[in-house]
């Protein structure tokens, strides 16, 4: 058997993780990013880890679709809709993005105004027919566009046609036909759920970066074999987590946007099965942002529902993942109240922290931990980077002065505003859906993750906490675990008191046959399974809760279980439900995946010793400094127990354990804290 | 002053009031919560301060003070106990308009009272003359729906039968208020929780310390910058069209005085109050004069009552803008409040250039309609916004089809509303030319029109279809708005004045609608700002090529020739500048 890659392309570096199924072994490295050209980095980057031999499965997750909206670097897009409708894009929803900030700036759509165009013809909310299509014009459009050299790509949404895709699919087939050479992306295929802005956004967004997406993959694909690196099987990380074809990329981009993130929440799937715990939050904390995600009865959680910019949203299926400015390189600051706050704005990588030595002259978190003896400056990147600690402390000494306190409160302060900042992240994935953070476990990655875990663990209230062996490659390590995964949805509004079993039946058997098929399109054909659910909600409510159901057929008897089971989920979401009471049926989903290969993870040899401590040194903590042991986490081996206060010490990142925090070396090295590590 | 733990208890009771929200958001039945976010959620103290919100509806934040001060008054710190629930919509006792709902659950930790959970939230149906509670031909407060003093909903932990079954006697929508009722309920059963919790961590002293300090802290922050403006008394009015009863404008005049680390806001000289619907209760006059101060000054200070201290308020009552009872007062919140606050801006253009706009539409079309569902059996009332343009600015053109100042709402989109609501929308557009010229011109309205298939029943509370949204330094005006008529079959588009008798075509009651026939709601662009000579080309030519602004419009106001479409075409500079 070959290797198995997995690759995470990020702004700054990208991370590779390879494993050798025949030797049980994990390789892991990075190499430094190549925005220009992002096939050089991953092929250099593979040839930097050596002679890998025969890769069985290399997957891989890129930024390319998100940078390419957020820096307004994509194709020209000629939109096409419902008479009637093409200013849906630029009056979005209405709302202002902030109450009074008087200097908001409407954003602009990802398609021109000139560019829009109108067709007549109109279904029905019921879906019937009320205006037929005007298909004269469409030939006439699709000759105009085809012969318009500036435009690259082609959007078409129309009303309703989630309930009757026969509008849309009539153009497509126009298109097909006469306008043949420019990438078309239509609604019912990207996402056939209601809400007309939403819908057009995603299809307008999945148009505007198909050209450079393509044109990278093919890129990438053609240098594979141009360099004779053997692959059986190229994948891209979709942002539900799932992998697909590179094809199947190019095909559907915008199904990638949320790519890079979804490694460190399948691979939290995983860990979570590994230690035994099916309720998970991740933390993964780097220099200029912080993502959270939970993983629910060992399941991840997903939506529909993001912005990538205020007004400009993309709905994909997607793991849902929160994200925070807030990160190591948060700058400290003093506000006109003389108030002290941390973030949102960022030393990022450049110039980075003060002790960075790379011209940063302002105090970051990451400064602060420098003075709290919580980060060593000697032992940065496992000593490849000596830091300025007297440069962390002359910055925080700034601030201090300002504020009138000592250097080291200050620095505790800092850090303290950093923490609470980020539960307000924790909290919006947990307490605001529901979730008590006394069930979970924190799994904390990425560089910075590990430093702050046991404070946020004590903080937000959260009993055990998770370090997984290389945090700092985390996701990267993720992707060698996904499976192929299609996710639809299509809305079928009816509700309890006039349920069209007909058509319910019709719309989950399509899903059901139309999800295995694309799975077996990509040729994912081992090990499929289906999951299915329906959103929900009391009739005049407008938001969802996703129920799960396990039949294939709506009957009498499973009518009736489903407005049982909502009736009940909704008393578990929300503290109460209201019987009696007309459920609304909007949206049926189904999901298929293909289950993949798994690594064997490699074990750690154990030992019943006492750790021995590779160095002391103090280490304040929210009651003052504390004499502490530091330990190398290299040399930790299963089974071993400690009690913080300790400091964990390896070459990505470094893990601070607050005084009385259990700590245990799991059978595969995770390091186990709090209430966990005490089983 | 702990300024950190400051800022940790900020922070964390900002995201108990998000939490809160977002519960009200989900459960809630009205779209006018769940979609437009119609609703706030707050924490107040014992005494009635309001420490802390989350930003939903803006009109609601300045309404919180007053409500919980009027509530405690007249039930009686003594009579409040743990479990209680007590809800509250009543205008002439704090509140801001009949729709507007107002929950408070008191927050006790070891038997004493620490503060309550405040929701409030408007309900599309509360009784009264129309279907959707906005009768624009309302002369009382009993014609606009159901009037709730405070009183207990939830007493001691149980419901209280005979509250439940009177309010929802008197709706036409009983079951979906049920809904709206317990939404709001299982917010402020969420805020309780959530803030015993934090005050469980901190302790009580600290906490009550802590945040003391923390409106000290936001009125420190709202007097640094209201010294920064030059001292002096700066005026300005503005006209309410009419009042749907008599063809009469109405003055709304402001005087802002600024005094040092002060300022006084003076509504004396405004018009008596009117008949009709567009008085502006207390609560409204204060509420408007905090949402324009709050737009005046840096929006990075927690919201909280420490701000509204360095603020006062002359009213006088019987006047337009603190209607004496029973006037009828409803479209006092959705049309006069934007309104003052467009004047108060305006007022402060000389002494504050950077933070004020030309006049935006003020009004959010508040078109309602109910009817009966065949399909589920059971009668509906719907609102409906209007997104107007707003106004240019010294330093950006105004936005377009954006929800008025006072609230924040989302739409309702199309497929939503055809799927609910027996209409089916024919153009869902931006208005060309809408938006005044300026050397930042103003920002286009949206037109809704839309072809009835089954019987409704229609009521409006709207403005500025016969005035229009000023400009500002020589930017020009807005257009006005209208809502037309067209039979089936019919050829000439008619306002409601014209085809129903009505006196005022922007506010009026119970219009009738037949099966084929249409109606467009077109709102009031933005007005300019600055003189449209001096408008950068290149914006000029976008505006034509993109379609914004007709040929024919973009001659006239800026002298547009074809020729600069080759000369100045290609990326906008704000393109440019996003590159």
């Amino acid at each position: 058997m070959g290797q198995m890659v997995g690759i995470d392309v990020g702004g700054t570096f990208t991370d590779f993780v390879a494993y050798d199924p025949a030797q049980k072994q994990l390789k892991v490295w990075k190499t430094l990013s190549t925005p220009r050209d992002p096939g050089e980095g991953i092929l250099g980057g593979i040839e930097k880890g050596g002679a890998l031999g025969a890769i069985d499965h290399l997957r891989f997750g890129t930024t390319i679709a998100t940078n390419a909206i957020l820096e307004r670097k994509g194709a020209t897009v000629a939109y096409i809709t419902t008479e009637g409708f093409k200013d849906v894009p630029f009056i979005q929803r209405g709302k202002r993005k902030a109450h009074y900030d008087i200097t908001w700036v409407k954003s602009k759509p990802l398609v021109r105004r000139q560019h829009c165009h109108e067709v007549r013809g109109r279904i029905t909310a019921r879906g019937g027919e009320y205006t037929p299509l005007d298909e004269d014009r469409v030939r006439a459009l699709a000759k105009e566009i085809a012969a318009e050299p500036s435009v690259e790509a082609v959007a078409v949404c129309l009303l309703f046609s989630y309930v009757t895709p026969v509008h849309e699919r009539k153009i497509k087939e126009i298109f097909t036909e006469l306008c043949p050479t420019k990438p078309l992306s239509v609604s019912y295929d990207v996402l056939p759920k209601w809400k007309e802005h939403e819908r057009s956004s995603t299809t307008i967004a999945d148009a505007y970066v198909k050209p450079l997406v393509s044109r990278h993959l093919k890129n990438l694909k053609a240098r594979f074999e141009a360099r004779g690196i053997g692959t059986k099987r190229i994948a891209v990380i979709r942002s539900n987590g799932g992998e697909m074809t590179v094809d199947g990329a190019a095909d559907m981009p915008i199904q990638m946007t949320l790519s890079g993130p979804t490694g460190g929440v399948v691979g939290a799937k995983q860990i979570a099965k590994l230690i035994g715990v099916d309720q998970l939050v991740t933390l993964d904390m780097g220099g200029t942002s912080t993502d959270v995600a939970t993983v629910v009865n060992g399941r991840e959680s997903f939506t529909t529902s993001f912005e990538i910019e205020f007004g400009v949203p993309i709905q994909i299926p997607m793991i849902d993942i929160r994200t925070m400015g807030a990160g190591g390189g948060s700058l400290a600051w003093i506000d006109k109240g003389g108030m002290l706050r941390v973030g949102p704005e960022s030393a990022g990588a450049d110039p980075g922290p003060a002790c960075y030595r790379m011209g940063g002259t302002r105090a970051t978190v990451t400064d602060a931990n420098v003075v709290l003896g919580r980060i060593n400056p000697a032992n940065f990147l496992g000593g490849e980077m000596a830091l300025d600690a007297e440069a962390a402390r002359r910055t925080v000494a700034e601030i201090a002065k300002a504020i009138g306190k000592t250097t080291e409160e200050t620095a505790l302060a800092m850090v303290q505003i950093a923490n609470n900042n980020m539960i307000g992240a924790l909290r919006w994935v947990l307490t605001e859906r529901g979730l008590d953070p006394r069930d979970f476990t924190l799994l904390a990655f990425g560089g910075a993750g590990p430093v702050h875990v046991t404070d946020l663990m004590y903080h937000a209230g959260i009993p055990s906490g998770v370090v997984p062996n290389y945090p700092g490659q985390f996701s990267a390590f993720g992707f060698i675990m996904t499976d192929a995964r299609i996710d639809l949805e299509r809305t079928a509004q009816m509700t309890s008191k006039a349920f069209d079993a007909a058509h319910a039946n019709q719309v989950l058997s399509d899903l059901l046959r139309e999800s295995v098929a694309a799975l077996k399109e990509q040729d994912y054909i081992d090990r499929i399974e289906l999951h299915r659910s329906l959103e929900m909600r009391y009739f005049g409510q407008n938001h969802e809760l996703d129920v799960p159901i396990a039949f294939d057929q709506f009957t009498p008897a499973t009518i009736a279980s489903i407005w049982d089971a909502f009736h009940k989920a909704h008393k578990a979401r929300f503290n109460f439900d209201i019987s009696g009471e007309t459920i609304e049926l909007i949206s049926i989903k189904v999901t298929a995946v293909s289950l993949t290969e798994k690594p064997d993870l490699p074990k750690l040899a154990a030992s019943s010793a006492t750790p021995k401590p590779v160095a002391r040194r103090p280490v304040i903590f929210d009651h003052g400094a504390l004499d502490t042991p530091v330990y190398d986490r290299g040399a930790l081996k299963a089974g071993q127990r400690f009690v913080g206060p300790a400091v964990i010490e390896e070459p990505a990142s470094v893990t601070v354990v607050r005084p009385g925090d259990a700590v245990r070396i799991d059978d595969y090295g995770n390091i186990l804290i709090g209430k966990i590590a005490a089983a | 002053m702990d300024m950190v733990a400051m800022n940790i208890i900020d922070s964390a009771m900002v995201a108990i009031c998000r939490e809160m929200g977002v519960n009200v958001q989900k459960t809630a039945y009205s779209t006018i919560f769940s979609e437009a976010e119609d609703f706030t959620c707050a924490l107040a103290s014992p005494e009635g301060e309001m420490i802390s919100v989350a930003e939903f509806c803006p009109a609601q934040i300045g309404g919180v003070p007053l409500l919980v001060r009027s509530m405690v008054r007249e039930v009686g710190a003594a009579a409040i106990e743990e479990g209680d629930v007590i809800v509250h919509n009543d205008p002439y006792r704090g509140g801001l308009h009949t729709p507007e709902h107002t929950m408070f659950k008191p927050i006790f930790v070891d038997g004493e009272l620490m503060g309550f959970a405040v929701c409030i939230g408007h309900f599309v149906e509360v009784g009264g003359m129309v279907p959707g509670g906005f009768p624009g031909e309302a002369t009382e407060i009993f014609h606009e729906g159901f009037r709730v003093p405070p009183v207990k909903i939830v007493k001691r932990g149980k419901d209280v039968p005979e509250v439940w079954k009177l309010l929802l006697a008197n709706v036409r929508t009983p079951r979906g208020n049920y809904g709206d009722l317990r939404a709001l309920i299982s917010a402020v059963d969420l805020g309780e929780r959530r803030l015993k919790e934090l005050i469980g961590k901190y302790g009580k002293a600290t906490f009550r310390q802590t945040v003391s300090d923390l409106m000290d802290y936001s009125e420190a922050r709202m007097r640094a910058e209201i010294k920064a403006f030059p001292d002096g008394h700066y005026g300005f009015e503005d006209f309410i069209e009419d009042d749907g009863i008599e063809d009469k404008e109405y003055r709304i005049k402001v005087t802002v005085h600024v005094q040092g680390n002060e300022v006084v806001i003076d509504y004396t000289g405004s018009s008596s109050q009117a008949k009709g619907p567009i008085n502006a209760t207390l609560g409204v006059a204060w509420s408007a004069s905090y949402n324009a101060m709050l737009h005046l000054t840096d929006p990075s200070i927690p919201k909280n009552s420490g701000c509204f201290r360095p603020i006062r308020v002359i009213a006088p009552a019987g006047s337009v803008m603190n209607v004496n009872y029973p006037g009828s007062e409803v479209g006092g919140n959705t049309e006069t409040h934007p309104l003052i606050v467009a004047c108060i801006l305006g007022a402060m253009a000389e002494a504050a250039p950077n933070r004020v706009m030309a006049s935006e539409g003020t009004t959010h079309g508040c078109f309602v309609f109910g009817g009966y569902d065949e399909l589920n059996d059971e009668p509906f009332g719907a609102f409906d916004f209007s997104y107007v343009g707003y106004g240019g600015r010294a330093f950006a053109d105004g936005n377009d089809a954006t929800d008025s100042i006072n609230g924040n709402c989302a739409n309702t989109p199309t497929e939503v509303f055809e799927t609910r609501y027996p209409w089916i929308v024919e153009e869902y557009a931006l208005r060309q030319d809408s938006g005044g010229a300026g050397e930042h011109r103003g920002g286009l309205s949206i037109s809704k029109t839309m072809l009835s298939t089954g019987p409704v029943m229609i009521s409006q509370m709207t403005n500025k279809h016969k005035r229009r949204a000023w400009g500002l330094k020589g930017g020009r005006e807005g257009v006005s708005g209208a809502t037309l008529y067209l039979q089936a079959n019919g050829n000439r588009w008619q306002t409601i004045s014209e085809a129903f008798g009505k006196v005022s075509p922007s506010k009026y009651s119970n219009v009738p609608i037949k099966p084929g026939e249409r109606v467009s709601v077109k709102a009031p662009g933005g007005g300019g700002y600055g003189d449209p000579q001096k408008r950068d080309r290149r914006l000029i030519v976008d505006d034509v090529v993109e379609g914004f602004i007709s040929r024919k419009k973009a001659k006239e106001d800026y002298g547009f020739e074809e020729r600069w479409i080759a000369a100045y075409g290609g990326d906008a500079p704000s393109d440019k500048a996003a590159e």
